[in-house]
């Protein structure tokens, strides 16, 4: 029996549960006689007459510090100092040969774009129209020594990347709207312990089940519903497998800029398109974070958590992160305009309803109405600032989408909170996996021009 | 021995502030304090507390991370096993210990528990069952006693609420778990049995062996409304009927997983994408403007299987390699064979916009249903091929179309192989559009075939046979 030189039971520390008592074979122990003043419990006591320092009421005890060899200092202020956080090892960019652009359907293009953006873990569950992403990713992480692991529901999913992307890794996952939705619960704590994480979201109509064809079903799940709490993440928002690939990047470096996921909302219709993608002149050998939860000695003092017990500290933590989205939506506001020069009407759309009306624009500019497209490539923060400057000389626009005005709804409380009024609406609006296609946006301004020729 | 792995003063614990600071958040003579200092002396005894990643539950520890001095993460409720396999995968040298109690892991989360358990990737697994919710105030859990009460069962546990749940049986039966044992707390033998399960739950994970569980059966005197005592005694003579204690599967088992360092190696990433410096030969002189200026639309239908779909990515291919710009976009019907089977490819000068065809400048029709579908979309002037193996009579077609009937599946049969007709139809369309050239295609299709070279010769004769019937075949012109 190992013997121990000074047992000492804290007076303090006790919390009265008297398990110590029936652990002692000398009945040394029993419960004292007066109130702690501190912990206002009545602590028991060893009498050291019969004590034979087996340690014993040690083990059982329940709490750390209540019986120990030797007594605890309570107020050591040596053991309040934690090591400072490590500074962390920064990302590399390592340049690529001069490749030939090579010919990838959109969900391809975006898995390439995580591997070029330094991603080797990946998670994922079956769903149609992502699943390609996922599959693509299983076939080439194994070279690269990735992993790629099938979860065993979208739930799991995104706790293996909060999990993983927690350790400091980059992480991603294809899903489409249903299986988005049931990831919303571990965004919100990714959001809240500020895990970063990528995700592609291959929408398709719903509601429920709906089908697999293309919607841009989730603009107001991406922009204003990423589970409980306080929530945002940056949405960008591609319509070509150029892009898949170059947002995809992006968002990875953007998810680790600001320990945050970041939403890359595509459609069904653009994760099935095959086109040509040319490849970046350099990609990335992820860093190492600082703040990463990992499992080695320098990091060994961090903690993921979105919990904290104390309301002055939460409202705390919740302004720090708002102060993360209104940094995103001063810096990472993204758009790009087409014949946007003159235009007295501008077209707004994203994802494929944007290349439909590109296609649009140049047919009604031959035309030689003066008609322009203004498409968001971030949904969230809505790139308000370009807009903008456009809608100083142009007071109408036209939102095409492929929902129930999803993204006009964004559009129109970025222009109230600008403070810009007096903009004029039309819509032209598909569901159901129909999308606008470039003839009916050409006879839709047709028809409006008329109206307000 | 001092247990270095839990933090001298829990600062954590609302600040440290007077007592808080050296006492644990938990009940008097609760059992969770008892697994946390034996968590401890364990990760101290292995020497892995720089190794060790805690994951924290939600319900009554869910402030583990208060007293563990290692690195630490705090999961969703019944999500711990897979942020766990998350921190595992990300760095298969920590030591990863998954925390969670009975509501939290075997109601909420049994599909985590489960399937990182049949995974059987090793994390090691604390599993504290008291039989009841814990920090939402005494709940029925899974694993609550016939006739027990609870807030949620008031007279008690009854046939209407189920049988209490046998976790540690159930993971025993897994195939990925080397080790479980149910320990419990309430004397000296059993508190000892458990710090040894512990211990070597942990250590199976360190020899990279399997999936480990230890199920401690702990008091809450509390939600039980029994003295700490009466607790000890309920668990000895009660709780234990219903979860015997003991080993419940020890298998040996030869370590399995080797850590892996990701490549991100310039040469790597090449290979792995497949990506080339070398440029594509050109074949073509200039864009084919005779069928649109800027842009043309050429629609792929048939069954699937027909091989619409290929031939679509093939021509799509090959219009890149001549530096110009396509898309491909496929439209399956409801099955991926026997259903309908569509492709949209427009080859354009410079950028290709709408990926859709609704008036295709080309419609390559593979069955008759099909071209019934497309024939009155096609474009004025528009070209037609078709496959009269399985089409006798064709629609009518929009003023100008050129249509061109060629017996795809009938030569690509000749040939030995019916799934070559989408090349013979490709060879047709190709001399009936005069949208690339003939080595523009032939070159992708060889490039294609290299891992398979013994197809290149009956696939180039097909091709030819297409461009070979559109040759010496008159067009009907509407």
């Amino acid at each position: 029996m190992v013997k121990y030189s000074a047992i000492t039971l804290d007076r303090q520390l006790c919390k009265s549960c008297g398990r110590c008592v029936a652990s002692c074979h000398k009945q040394a122990i029993a419960i004292g006689l007066e109130v702690n003043q501190r912990s206002g419990m009545i602590p028991y006591e060893i009498d050291y007459e019969l004590c034979n320092h087996c340690g014993l009421c040690m083990s059982a005890c329940p709490e750390p510090w209540a019986i120990t060899e030797g007594g605890h200092d309570l107020e050591n202020p040596a053991a309040r100092v934690r090591p400072a956080k490590p500074a962390g090892i920064q990302a590399r960019r390592i340049p690529l040969p001069d490749l030939e652009p090579l010919v990838l359907k959109g969900n391809h293009a975006s898995a390439v774009g995580a591997l070029l953006a330094g991603c080797r873990h990946v998670f994922g569950y079956p769903i149609t129209p992502s699943t390609e992403g996922a599959e693509l990713l299983a076939s080439l992480l194994p070279e690269l020594e990735g992993v790629f692991l099938q979860s065993c529901s979208e739930i799991a999913t995104v706790n293996h990347m909060y999990g993983a992307g927690g350790a400091g890794v980059p992480t991603m996952t294809f899903t489409s709207s249903p299986g988005f939705t049931l990831m919303l619960e571990g965004i919100s704590y990714m959001v809240g312990a500020e895990v970063p994480g990528v995700f592609i979201n291959v929408m398709r109509p719903g509601p429920g089940l709906g089908y697999i064809g293309p919607e841009q079903s989730d603009i107001k799940l991406c922009a204003r519903g990423l589970g409980h709490g306080n929530t945002h993440a940056i949405v960008l928002a591609p319509s070509s497998p150029q892009e898949m690939l170059d947002l995809t990047m992006l968002a990875f470096e953007l998810s680790f800029k600001y320990r945050n996921p970041v939403i890359v909302a595509a459609d069904g219709y653009l994760g099935q398109i095959t086109g040509r993608v040319t490849l970046p002149a350099e990609m990335i050998q992820p860093g190492l974070p600082g703040w990463a939860v990992r499992g080695d000695a320098e990091h060994k003092n961090n903690l993921n958590s979105s919990i904290l017990q104390d309301w002055v500290e939460l409202e705390k933590h919740n302004e720090h992160i708002s102060g993360k989205y209104r940094a995103m939506e001063r810096d990472e506001q993204l758009s790009s305009e087409f014949h946007t020069d003159g235009a007295e009407t501008l077209i707004v759309a994203c994802n494929i309803p944007a290349r439909m009306a590109k296609a649009a624009v140049e047919t009604l500019r031959r035309e030689g109405h003066r008609i322009g497209l203004f498409q968001p490539l971030t949904i969230w923060p809505f790139p308000i600032d370009a807009l903008a400057k456009l809608l100083v000389h142009i007071n109408h626009i036209l939102v095409v989408e492929a929902s129930d005005g999803q993204l006009e709804n964004e559009l129109r409380l970025a222009l109230n909170k600008a403070e810009i009024e007096g903009t004029r609406f039309d819509h032209l609006r598909h569901m159901g996996g129909i999308l606008p296609d470039d003839a009916e946006i050409v006879r839709k301004m047709h028809s409006i021009m008329g109206i307000y020729a | 021995m001092s247990n270095t792995a839990l933090f001298e003063h829990f600062d954590r614990h609302a600040g440290g502030v007077d007592l808080k600071g050296g006492s644990t958040h938990y009940c008097p003579g609760c059992g969770h304090g008892l697994a946390h200092k034996f968590i401890g002396e364990a990760i101290v005894d292995l020497g892995i507390e720089d190794r060790t990643v805690m994951v924290s539950p939600v319900g009554c520890a869910v402030f583990l991370f208060y007293y563990f001095d290692t690195a630490n993460t705090q999961a969703a409720h019944g999500r711990a096993p897979a942020v766990a396999l998350g921190h595992k995968l990300a760095h298969p040298e920590s030591i990863v210990i998954s925390y969670q109690g009975d509501g939290d892991l075997a109601s909420i989360g049994l599909a985590e528990i489960i399937h990182a358990a049949q995974l059987g990737m090793p994390i090691s697994v604390i599993f504290i069952n008291n039989t009841i919710y814990g920090m939402t105030g005494g709940q029925m859990a899974p694993t609550t006693l016939m006739g027990q009460p609870s807030t949620t069962a008031p007279q008690g546990r009854t046939a209407m609420q189920g049988q209490p749940m046998k976790v540690a049986e159930m993971i025993a039966g897994l195939e990925g778990v080397v080790y479980v044992e149910r320990t419990a707390l309430f004397d000296q033998r059993n508190r000892k049995k458990t710090q040894k399960a512990i211990k070597k739950a942990i250590r199976l994970q360190m020899e990279g062996r399997g999936f480990s569980m230890v199920e401690i059966i702990s008091e809450c005197p509390v939600h039980w409304k029994m003295t700490p005592e009466e607790s000890e005694e309920h668990v000895k003579n009660v709780v234990v009927e219903a979860f015997p204690l003991g080993v419940v599967k020890d298998e040996e088992r030869e370590p399995w997983i080797a850590p892996r360092v990701p490549k991100f190696d310039a040469d790597s990433m090449v290979s792995a994408l497949g990506a080339t410096e070398e440029k594509p030969p050109r074949f073509c002189s200039e864009f084919p403007s005779h069928l649109d200026p800027v842009d043309i639309a050429i629609k792929f239908a048939g069954a699937g299987g027909d091989g619409a779909q290929t031939a679509a990515i093939l021509l799509t291919q090959a219009a890149i390699n001549e530096g110009f710009d396509s898309t491909d976009i496929p439209s399956y019907g409801p099955e991926s064979r026997g259903g309908t089977s569509y492709a949209d490819v427009h080859v354009a000068k410079d950028e290709g916009l709408s990926p859709a065809a609704p008036t295709p400048h080309v419609l390559l029709a593979f069955n008759a249903p099909s071209l019934e579908k497309f024939a009155s979309s096609v474009a004025e002037n528009g070209i037609v091929i078709y496959d009269t193996s399985v089409i006798s009579a064709p629609p009518d077609f929009p003023v100008g179309v050129k249509a061109y009937g060629v017996p795809c599946g009938d030569v690509a049969v000749k040939l030995g192989n019916k799934v070559v007709k989408n090349i013979v139809a490709l060879g047709a369309l190709q001399e009936a559009t005069q949208l690339l050239t003939d080595e523009s295609i032939l070159t992708v299709l060889r490039s294609v075939l290299r891992r398979k070279p013994n197809l290149i010769e009956i696939n180039e004769k097909a091709y030819a046979e297409g461009v070979r019937h559109v040759r010496e075949s008159e067009p009907s012109i509407v």
